[in-house]
């Protein structure tokens, strides 16, 4: 602790000693300094340096030098590098000046524990300069009298340093002042030089290193100048069509400098510039006329000017003066062609001349008119007619024949030499051959093979084949000996051209041969549009529209069809460009397919767009291979069917519709002489004529039994009736009801209307008999006729008028039917109800039944039933009916045959009692 | 003599020769255009006749053409000696007659007064090329200047230019015919070449 108060104190003692030296001694004054103050050094020497400490600081504060410290900015330099010389002199040495820095200090190390700073430099490191090189000068020409020398030089490397450089000259028996460069260090400028003679020049480079000079470079300034350009240049045409006459003024005497020139030129437009011969005007000059121009063009001329000698350097080009040559005629003849129309009449062309007009150069000036000349070769007595024309074209209405048309341009100098076009009546001359073309250079070239005659020329026809325009024809000349040549128009891309060659001979002219061709092509700008024209099972057929000209781009070479299902891959057919209608094979029934297609040019293709379409199941005659054979088989079927039933139509109608009889022609209707006669009972006897009448049904009942069946058994039968009239002859499934419908009367129930067409045609065709047992006499007859079995009446007819010996079996038939009918459909109730009739007489149970069935089936018999007995009039149903029709019930039961009848139908039916004997 | 037999000194003769002639006639050249100017700035008449200045040499000379070249020579030096003296003068007169105003005249001036120097230092090459030593230029000079009024320094300065335009035609025929190959002369072949 008392060490370190210590410390502190020596200190602060020193630092006082110090303040207290220094203003005591009036002066501001450190305890040492360094030698060298503020060196500058070139980089990469070694450098040392001695910090001297002043004696009085010794005995102050007991500094020496073994307690200095160097330092180079706060950095303290390696202690190997210290030297100490004796006891107030330090050194420190660097042998590469590069690891310096600014400042370098010396310090002191006060009781080797406080660092006091001593003294510090500043230290400059650099290098010297470099040798200037490349010293070059030019005297640049500023006004008449005025040439400053410029020159330059490489100064060299950077030196770090403020380096000085200035521009030596002199003349040998004379000194100039130097020249010192402006913000620059490689190049000044001397106001002005003196010509003649020979000046010394070079440079000087200097900074806190050294100094350094160029190689002294020895000249003549007139030797080195670059003169002004001449001016107030001036252009002149002069007599001559082709020459024009320059004049200018020179900016330097010619006693200091002798000129020669150089004089350039050209056409307004035109970007590249012609020369006159420098040989021309490689003499001291102030005018010159250039020769072999272009008539009437506008030219463009420049001039520039150096030492005569060469020696020096050129001028900038002067400014550009314009002037036009004079206007001469017209060096050739218009090109000439022509467009014949003959579609108009075929005795007479329409006629269109044109040609081109004249280039420029071969224009020569203004072209004021066209003389058109038309001379008809056929007849040569006619004069030729001539027309003066402004424009580039005539047309004329001509006869046929054969003309020489001659066109001549004229302007204010003179007329063309005339072009000539001969034009036959036909273009029967040999033609070109191979007419081909090859894009080249951006232009379309044409070729062919000349016919085997001399050809005076060849006329080339073009146009630009499109949809939207056109063919609008260009053409072009070209001479007799080539047999190639490039389009000379405006030929674009991708657009197809017609290019037609016609040969023109002295005496008449060849047809013109043809080629397309594109100067470049590309890819089409769409595709086909496919779609199917047909398809089938395994097949499609794709139809599609070649693609317009403009939408072509290109010569088309291929399509190609793509086609694939919803999973499958795509198959590719390549087809002729020529097509429009392509089959695919082999394809998968009922299946959609897509297909598309693209058109191909030399330049690739492009794809139109897809189209789907789906096979169908079945191939084109398959339906008919099967529909065919099933409709025949069905046709033999049914004529089989037709035939057999033909052969068995006795069984059938057996079955089906077996004949009932009709009780109004039995016998016993016309026997019962209780049944009342009606008044128009005549009337259906007409309808069945006696013999005819052979198909009725027999019931026999006892005679025992009459008064009680009918009077008591007829009784529920009125219930009955009663019962259906009130349930709207519905059958109801109850009971009787069900038990009195006939399966017929069942399904005429579902049908209103033919219910009543049943019950209108409803014939009554039963005649119950009350007649003895076997060979008995009857005693007591109940005849009733009141069937309503249902009979077509024509079959009925013409079964009643055909009645064979087969009616026999029919009617057993029939009943044995009816007797099944009522075993298989009659319910309990009805069955026990009948109970009684079977008591009475069990033969009669299938008659009776009958009876049921008969006035169950139709409402107006149960009404007729109970009208029988009252003698009641005809329901109205049946009054609506036919009148044979509805004469049946009356016949039967309101009208007794004639007395004279009776016994003819009678006796047949008479012979047994529940059968039916064979008369 | 031994040193103008040597081609190199031929050569040397013959462009100093040239150049001469060439520095001559642009010396002419701007003496009559810097007449013009002068006449101009002085507010002189272009027609004015002056009398022989003092210390001018003339140009005219009787029996030119019998004149060898080394007296051609050393008439030449002297005359561009006095005239690079009187230039001198008058270009400090015009710096203190117009000072800065009228720099163009002052620099016209010292483009003449270097043209007339560097000429003066054609000749002593040729002479020294004669084997000649040039004279030394004490004493040779024109005399001092007499104190003249102001119009008469312009005068005289009228009369130094005029003199000098004199003496660079003359100046001119004698180096081209210092150029021309002479049997009698001692000088080298050279090519004779006009302004």
């Amino acid at each position: 602790m008392f060490s370190g108060w210590n410390w502190v104190a020596h200190g602060f003692y020193l630092l006082l000693n110090i303040c207290t030296f220094e203003v005591s001694g009036g002066l501001v004054q450190s305890c040492g300094h360094i030698i060298p103050e503020s060196p500058v050094l070139a980089l990469g020497s070694n450098f040392t340096a001695l910090c001297i400490l002043n004696e009085s600081c010794l005995d102050f504060g007991n500094i020496y030098a073994n307690q200095i410290i160097w330092k180079i900015k706060n950095k303290v330099v390696p202690k190997e590098q210290y030297r100490e010389i004796n006891r107030t002199v330090s050194s420190v040495t660097f042998n590469d000046t590069s690891s310096l820095a600014t400042p370098l200090t010396c310090n002191i190390l006060a009781d080797g524990q406080i660092e006091q700073n001593i003294y510090g430099i500043a230290v400059t490191i650099g290098l010297p300069p470099e040798k200037p090189k490349n010293l070059s000068c030019i005297v640049h020409q500023v006004s008449k009298l005025t040439y400053p020398m410029t020159c330059t030089w490489n100064p060299g490397r950077h030196t770090f340093l403020d380096t000085h450089f200035r521009l030596k000259y002199r003349w040998p028996q004379e000194n100039f002042p130097d020249c010192i460069p402006k913000d620059v260090n490689n190049s000044c400028t001397i106001a002005d030089v003196q010509f003649f003679v020979n000046l010394e020049v070079w440079v000087e480079a200097a900074n806190a290193l050294g100094k350094a000079e160029s190689d002294p470079l020895v000249l003549d300034p007139i030797e080195i100048v670059k003169p002004l350009p001449p001016h107030n240049l001036s252009v002149n045409s002069g007599i001559l069509p082709t020459v024009l006459k320059l004049s200018w003024e020179n900016r330097i005497s010619g006693a200091v400098m002798k000129l020669k020139f150089n004089i350039r030129y050209r056409t307004i437009g035109d970007t590249n510039w012609m020369q006159v011969p420098p040989e021309d005007t490689a003499s001291p000059r102030t005018s010159f006329s250039v020769q072999g121009l272009r008539p009437y063009t506008e030219y463009v001329f420049s001039i520039r000017c150096m030492k005569e000698d060469g020696v020096g350097y050129w001028s900038d080009w002067s400014e550009e003066k314009t002037g036009i040559t004079t206007e001469d005629k017209p060096s050739k003849g218009p090109p000439i062609w022509r467009i014949v129309d003959a579609s108009r009449s075929p005795a007479s062309w329409t006629l269109h001349l044109m040609w081109k007009a004249l280039e420029p150069f071969e224009a020569n000036g203004v072209i004021l008119q066209y003389e058109v000349t038309v001379r008809a070769k056929s007849s040569l007595s006619s004069p030729p007619e001539k027309y003066n024309v402004n424009t580039t074209n005539l047309t004329l209405k001509l006869p046929n024949g054969t003309y020489e048309v001659t066109v001549i341009a004229r302007n204010r100098v003179g007329a063309s030499p005339p072009s000539v076009l001969l034009i036959p009546a036909s273009n029967s001359k040999a033609p070109v051959k191979n007419v081909r073309t090859l894009p080249k250079d951006g232009k379309l070239w044409v070729g062919w093979t000349a016919p085997s005659s001399y050809v005076l020329k060849y006329v080339i026809e073009w146009c630009l084949v499109s949809n939207s325009s056109d063919c609008i024809i260009e053409w072009q000349n070209e001479p007799g000996n080539v047999q190639g040549t490039y389009l000379k128009g405006d030929i674009k891309p991708f657009k197809c051209y017609l290019i037609t060659v016609y040969p023109l001979y002295a005496d008449g002219q060849g047809s013109g041969q043809s080629v397309k061709a594109y100067l470049q092509q590309d890819r089409p700008s769409k595709g086909p549009t496919v779609q199917t024209k047909k398809v089938g099972k395994a097949e499609a057929v794709l139809t599609w529209n070649h693609l317009t000209v403009d939408e072509q781009n290109g010569f088309i070479r291929s399509y190609t069809i793509f086609y694939k299902t919803v999973d499958g891959n795509e198959t590719a057919v390549t087809v002729d460009p020529s097509k429009t209608e392509y089959t695919l094979s082999s394809l998968t029934s009922d299946t959609l397919y897509t297909v598309r297609m693209m058109a191909y040019t030399d330049e690739g293709g492009r794809s139109g767009p897809d189209f789907t379409f789906t096979t169908q199941k079945f191939g084109k005659g398959e339906i008919e291979a099967i529909v065919v054979p099933v409709c025949l088989a069905f046709l033999l079927i049914v004529l089989l069917g037709v035939l057999f039933c033909f052969n068995k139509r006795d069984l059938i109608k057996k079955h089906i519709w077996p004949i009932v009889p009709d009780p109004s022609k039995s016998n016993i209707a016309q026997w019962s002489p209780q049944v009342p006669a009606k008044h128009n009972f005549s009337s259906k006897d007409q309808m069945y004529p006696e013999g005819s009448f052979t198909d009725v049904s027999v019931v026999e009942i006892e005679a025992d039994d009459k008064k009680s069946f009918s009077e008591q058994d007829l009784k529920p039968f009125d219930l009955l009736k009663k019962e259906k009239s009130t349930s709207e002859g519905h059958s109801s499934g109850i009971g009787g009801s069900s038990c009195m419908s006939s399966p017929r009367q069942s399904v005429s129930d579902s049908d209103e209307g033919e219910t009543t067409q049943n019950t209108s045609s409803t014939v009554q065709y039963s005649t119950v008999v009350l007649n003895g047992y076997r060979d008995q006499t009857p005693v007591q007859v109940f005849s009733r006729s009141e069937s309503t079995q249902p009979l077509l009446d024509s079959e009925e007819r013409s079964e009643d008028h055909a009645g064979g010996g087969d009616s026999t079996t029919q009617r057993q038939q029939y009943f044995k039917q009816n007797g099944g009918q009522d075993e298989t459909n009659t319910d309990r109730p009805c069955f026990e109800r009948t109970k009684q009739i079977i008591s009475a007489n069990e033969g009669d149970l299938v008659g009776f039944a009958q009876l049921q069935i008969s006035s169950q089936s139709s409402q107006p018999l149960g009404l007729g039933l109970e009208k029988n007995t009252q003698e009641a009039a005809l329901p109205d149903g049946v009054q609506t009916n036919t009148e044979g029709q509805t004469m049946r019930p009356e016949t039967v039961e309101g009208n007794p045959p004639s007395a004279d009848e009776m016994p003819k139908s009678y006796l047949p039916q008479t012979v047994r009692q529940g059968g039916y004997m064979p008369q | 003599m031994a040193a103008a037999d040597s081609p190199s000194a031929a050569l040397r003769r013959r462009d100093l020769c040239s150049r001469g002639i060439r520095l001559a006639g642009k010396m002419r050249s701007d003496v009559v255009d810097l007449l013009d100017t002068y006449v101009e700035r002085q507010g002189l008449d272009a027609s004015a006749s002056v009398a022989a200045v003092e210390g001018v040499p003339a140009a005219a000379v009787e029996r030119w053409d019998e004149q060898t070249g080394t007296q051609r020579l050393l008439e030449n030096l002297a005359a561009y000696r006095a005239f690079r003296v009187l230039l001198a003068q008058m270009l400090e007169e015009q710096r203190e007659q117009l000072g800065e105003a009228d720099a163009a005249l002052g620099r016209a001036l010292a483009g003449v007064l270097l043209q007339v120097s560097a000429f003066a230092y054609h000749l002593e090459e040729l002479l020294r090329l004669e084997s000649r030593a040039p004279p030394s230029e004490e004493g040779s000079g024109p005399p001092p200047a007499p104190h003249l009024g102001l119009f008469e320094r312009k005068l005289r300065g009228l009369g130094v230019l005029r003199e000098l335009a004199q003496w660079a035609v003359r100046s001119a025929r004698d180096l081209r015919q210092l150029a021309k190959p002479s049997p009698g002369s001692s000088s080298a072949p050279g090519m004779a070449e006009s302004p």
